[in-house]
């Protein structure tokens, strides 16, 4: 496929000027400068208001009732609300939840009242004294006893539920979402299979651990417009569910309006709507005051989205020589209390749960499991990287088992441009090969390496990752862009500056196609009344779609440039080009126009009148191939996803036999970015993914009691790794195979980086000590005492 | 971080200024000197004391000082003071090597040595240090001072010999010549608690100090190890036979941390490694102070 971008370098040598270079991040000076405003950071005056919420203590029960006359008296209390002051549902992609609980509370932590107060002192303190009774119930914390025979139902209204057309929930069951694919005939396959290996993966749940907690300012002015300032990674759609929310209260779009100033990280913790809805709802009771809602870092654990666990049966068939002919994937996520956003967490990773392998026959069940357990939702890597972690395993295993080199197995089954999806669709161009390649040099794969430490044993492991873009098939991007006296220009998009580097990318995709230095461009984050619309910084995909958006607003831009001059000097628009800030001609080299002559006052004329005026313009993205329209019984015939990134990552890592303690030595991770456009964001996001997932198997281990509370919701024993914790050498490696629709052929890489993280230490885990791990956290704990237990077990079959 | 009820502060400028207001409130005054034990408890509603008392100021408490052989931390004195103190690294070099375990550099820049013990948690980095040096504990009270051995200092799970009314001002140690070595089992190599602690203190004579942390309500010594030690010189069989006496004298617990299995299987590793670690300091051989063995 040759790809056709819409626009490419026109500079006489054909490079590109900006694409591709490590420009400096266009917000670096306010970050290290301390300029840098986050929510908390805003000064709202004196007549700010606190809230404090008052959460359930159980994980299942029915609320009998709740009394609040003690707190309405307490020192400083403006204003106490319940359940009863706003009985609307709301909801990303089902319409579950409720803003405060009603009749039920489904988790430990749910929000049942919240004081309003002038101080946070005087708000916790009178949440203290609001007295709820509840009738306790048994909670179900498993999703296969959730799923089971006769199992309570925690939504026992279901089927009457809202949603997305592309969920399909099973009525008078826990189900709320089962993804089916069907491809070939896999129980042939098998029949036929030289070999068939099957087991049960676990991976618990997670939390993003972003450094800034929720945090929300909400104001309803006298006028009645509410403005919602918040730490979000979706200011568009977090303004869409608050007007959807409390229409009930007379609010339309027009009159909310969501600022979201820097965020201290997302890893999708901040997408979609979560805590927010209640600093929006409960300032609507107290008009012209803003009121501030800050979570602590417990709730940040207990009462934000968490990464929900899955239990995964997975079986595979292969042939000897290696060629793998079918996959089954049964996937029980425990979705949690409310499954608004997490069941397309359990969507995505359906209809891909294959891994980036060429697989004929195809079983795949995923299902969205309502459990009481918190809610379950969008963390960094949406679904695959808990699906990996068995599948990747599962690899290993059968290579081992036909006697192949591991690496060689997957070469000989990863996925190329071309092959059939699980779900009929067609593969994007993709780099895989050169990745396993290049990631297998970086480790040294095939050397054996020993240790000098008689206590320790050298491993090596390679695990691969794909991930598509979950996102409604419509999801979409825009920009506007104007030029400034001087030649400079701003950009105002909506994606969020989650710490990526986006402002930036978005400077220099306009930089290039401009020839505007990128130190002369400012893209800042977003206010909805101002900014124009962006679906959610989530899902690796807005250096694509509003990377897209904001090319076309610069191309735009360009164009009219172009006709300016054309109609002062008369050359033609495709003899121009841009560079160094000027209008050059390819027909009449001596002709130069400087930007900064024109893009506000135009040019003048011979007979003294003017032309042109000031430059703006605007871009959008939507893709227009996608659609979620597929067969509920097989998943066939849609196009839900608009493209795959791929990669593979590699690591040696040592391990303290007795004590099981893991020390990375090195890890490489191969990504192919299609192209980078500034390659050290890139090897940030590969550098920090892969440290975030290293977290995940290692250390992170969050542990609910048998009531369903979670007991580790600090950092004192929920571990994520200090500078002492992560590998001695990281090797980023860019690959660039190009997505032809994307901007300058790039592809989203933000996720991806931590997907293979997982099963690639199960895997060198086993190569050093021939212990095979199938639940998450590898904990030293875990490898130790595995490790003991092989060693006893062959000690006593010696004697 | 709210802390959401009422008590009195106060930050006396003299030790009996400071007991004189322990005695008034009795039972429900709080001692803060770091503070980084007693404001988490305090947000998190786990003590509620009618006074707080700071002793930041009382002078003399935050002093190190050597006095022939004998040591004198005062219960103002930091991790961090310790960590970068000359007399610490030259003559008590096991402190500074446990110091460096605890916390993190913003937790060790306020938190005590003495608070450690006092908060006495079963995971206290301090406790079996101090248990293997020797030390002894000074506290100053309404009936004038007296001394506490560190033996009968921990007397049940965070509790201590100290009266209510009491303020400690100081722990002291004997610094005659020894080798020795502090090792913490930690979840990962950040901040972390104790999972399980071994502190070896061993003089010239062989004569062995060997305390524990975390696998027991109190750090503690343990007799019958150091017996089977006493005045020997190491070797394998030696070591074995130690080492299998562990899983008697600790009574670890399972918690969410680790398990009892993995505590005691734990302990043995690092006794096994520090002893040999421990000797080999004393003969001025193999690791250096803040080398770690597990």
């Amino acid at each position: 496929m040759t790809a056709t971008y819409p626009f490419e370098a026109e500079s006489p040598t054909g490079d590109l000027a900006t694409v591709g270079t490590p420009a400096v991040r266009v917000d670096g000076v306010e970050k290290i400068s301390g300029a840098a405003q986050f929510v908390d950071d805003i000064d709202f005056g004196p007549g700010l208001l606190y809230a404090a919420i008052v959460e359930s203590p159980h994980a299942y029960a029915r609320i009998v009732s709740i009394d609040t006359a003690e707190a309405e008296q307490a020192s400083g209390v403006v204003r106490i609300a319940t359940g009863k002051d706003f009985p609307y549902k709301f909801g990303m992609y089902m319409e579950d939840r409720y803003i405060f609980a009603q009749d039920y509370v489904r988790f430990v932590g749910e929000q049942v009242a919240g004081v309003i107060a002038r101080s946070h002192r005087e708000a916790v303190r009178a949440a203290k004294l609001i007295k709820v009774e509840y009738d306790l119930l048994t909670p179900l914390l498993d999703p296969r006893s959730a799923v089971a025979e006769g199992a309570d139902l925690i939504h026992p209204d279901l089927a009457a539920y809202t949603h997305v057309p592309w969920f399909f929930p099973e009525a008078d069951t826990n189900i709320a979402h089962w993804r089916r694919i069907r491809k070939g005939d896999t129980e042939q396959a098998f029949a036929d299979a030289d070999l068939v290996l099957e087991d049960t993966y676990e991976v618990p749940r997670y939390a993003h651990c972003a450094i800034e907690p929720h945090v929300t300012v909400s104001r309803l002015d006298p006028a009645g417009r509410l403005t919602v300032w918040t730490a979000s990674q979706s200011p568009h759609t977090q303004r869409h569910l608050f007007a959807q929310a409390l229409a009930p209260l007379g609010f339309t779009h027009k009159d909310v309006r969501v600022i979201t100033p820097y965020v201290g990280g997302g890893f999708g913790g901040k997408a979609g709507v979560s805590m927010e809805i209640l600093g929006a709802a409960m300032a609507t009771l107290v008009k012209g005051r803003p009121v501030k809602l800050r979570w602590t870092r417990e709730q940040e654990f207990y009462n934000t989205y968490q990464r929900q666990g899955v239990v995964a049966e997975l079986k595979v068939g292969v042939m000897n020589d290696g060629t793998i002919t079918a996959v089954e994937h049964k996937l029980y996520w425990d979705a949690g209390a409310y499954v608004e956003y997490g069941a397309n967490v359990v969507n995505a990773a359906g209809l891909s749960a294959t891994g980036p392998y060429r697989v004929p026959n195809i079983t795949n069940d995923s299902l969205c499991v309502y459990t009481n357990l918190p809610p379950g939702g969008p963390y960094r890597g949406f679904g695959y990287s808990e699906f990996h972690f068995g599948l990747e395993s599962h690899m290993d295993r059968i290579a081992e088992a036909i006697g192949m080199d591991p690496v060689k197995f997957r070469k000989k089954n990863a996925i190329v441009e071309g092959d059939e999806l699980a779900y009929g669709a067609h593969m994007n161009p993709s780099g895989l090969h050169e990745a396993i390649d290049k990631t297998a040099a970086a480790i040294g794969w095939g050397i054996e390496e020993r240790s000098d430490n008689p206590n320790t044993v050298i491993g090596k492991g390679i695990a691969l990752f794909w991930k598509a873009p979950a996102m409604p098939p419509n999801a979409s991007s825009a920009s506007f862009l104007k030029f400034n006296e001087d030649g400079s220009v701003n950009i105002a998009v909506s994606g969020m500056e989650l710490g990526q580097g986006y402002l930036t990318v978005m400077a220099q995709i306009a930089s290039e196609v401009l020839s505007v230095p990128v130190d002369k461009i400012r893209v800042e984050t977003p206010d909805t009344d101002r900014n124009p619309y962006e679906w959610q910084t989530v899902a690796s995909h807005v250096t694509w779609s509003s990377g897209l958006a904001v090319e076309k607003a610069a191309l735009e831009a360009r164009s009219k440039i172009f006709d300016v001059i054309h109609q002062v000097y008369g050359f033609e628009d495709d003899s121009l080009y841009l560079e160094d800030e000027a209008v050059r001609c390819k027909t009449d080299p001596s002709f130069s126009k400087p930007l900064r002559d024109f893009v506000i006052d135009g040019i003048q004329t011979d007979d003294g009148t003017w032309r042109g005026g000031p430059i703006v313009a605007s871009g959008k993205f939507m893709p227009e191939f996608t659609n979620a329209n597929s067969d509920p019984a097989t998943g066939q015939g849609g196009h839900p996803n608009v493209h795959y990134t791929v990669g593979a990552t590699g690591v040696v890592l040592e391990i303290d036999k007795a004590t099981g303690r893991i020390w990375v030595r090195k890890a490489a991770l191969a990504v192919d970015a299609g192209r980078a456009i500034n390659p050290d964001l890139v090897k940030g996001q590969i550098t920090g993914g892969l440290v975030q997932g290293l977290a995940t198997v290692l250390f992170e281990d969050m542990r609910f009691d048998e009531g369903g509370r979670m007991m580790n919701p600090t950092f004192t024993d929920y571990k994520i790794p200090t500078a002492f914790d992560i590998p001695d050498e990281i090797i980023p490696i860019i690959v660039e195979v190009p997505q032809p629709d994307g901007p300058f052929g790039a592809r989203g890489v933000g996720e991806h980086t931590m997907i293979a993280a997982a099963p690639v230490i199960a895997n060198a885990v086993y190569h050093a000590l021939g212990v095979r791990i199938t639940s998450m956290p590898i904990t030293q704990e875990k490898v130790a005492m595995s490790y003991l237990a092989t060693t006893m077990s062959e000690g006593n079959q010696e004697e | 971080m709210v802390i959401s009820h009422e008590f009195d502060y106060r930050r006396p400028s003299s030790l009996e200024d400071a007991i004189g207001a322990l005695a008034e409130f009795p039972g429900s005054a709080w001692i803060l000197a770091g503070g980084t034990d007693l404001v988490a408890w305090l947000r998190d509603d786990a003590v509620a004391p009618d006074l707080v008392v700071d002793i930041k100021d009382v002078p003399g408490l935050a002093d190190i000082a050597l006095d022939d052989r004998t040591l004198s931390i005062g219960s103002l004195v930091t991790f961090t003071d310790l960590i970068e103190s000359d007399l610490i690294a030259d003559h008590a070099p096991l402190l500074a090597e446990m110091a460096e375990t605890v916390g993190s550099t913003g937790i060790r820049n306020r938190a005590t040595l003495v608070g450690n013990i006092c908060s006495a948690v079963p995971s206290c980095d301090a406790g079996p240090v101090l248990l293997a040096y020797d030390a002894a504990v000074h506290l100053a009270g309404p009936a004038g001072e007296r001394t506490v051995d560190i033996n009968d200092w921990f007397v049940g799970l965070r509790q201590t010999a100290r009266s209510d009314d009491e303020v400690v001002t100081r722990v002291t140690i004997d610094v005659r010549s020894h080798g020795g070595i502090y090792v913490k089992l930690m979840r990962y190599a950040g901040e972390d608690l104790a999972q399980a602690a071994v502190a070896i203190v061993v003089r010239p004579d062989h004569d062995f100090r060997v305390a524990f942390g975390a696998v027991a309500p109190t750090p503690f010594r343990s007799a019958r190890i150091e017996d089977a030690l006493r005045g020997k010189a190491l070797d394998a069989a030696l070591v074995g036979r130690v080492v299998a006496l562990v899983a008697d004298e600790i009574s670890p617990i399972t918690d969410m941390r680790a398990s009892a299995e993995y505590r005691t299987r734990m302990t043995e590793v690092m006794l096994d490694r520090g002893l040999w670690a421990a000797v080999g300091r004393l003969s001025g051989e193999g690791l250096r102070y803040g080398e770690r063995v597990i």
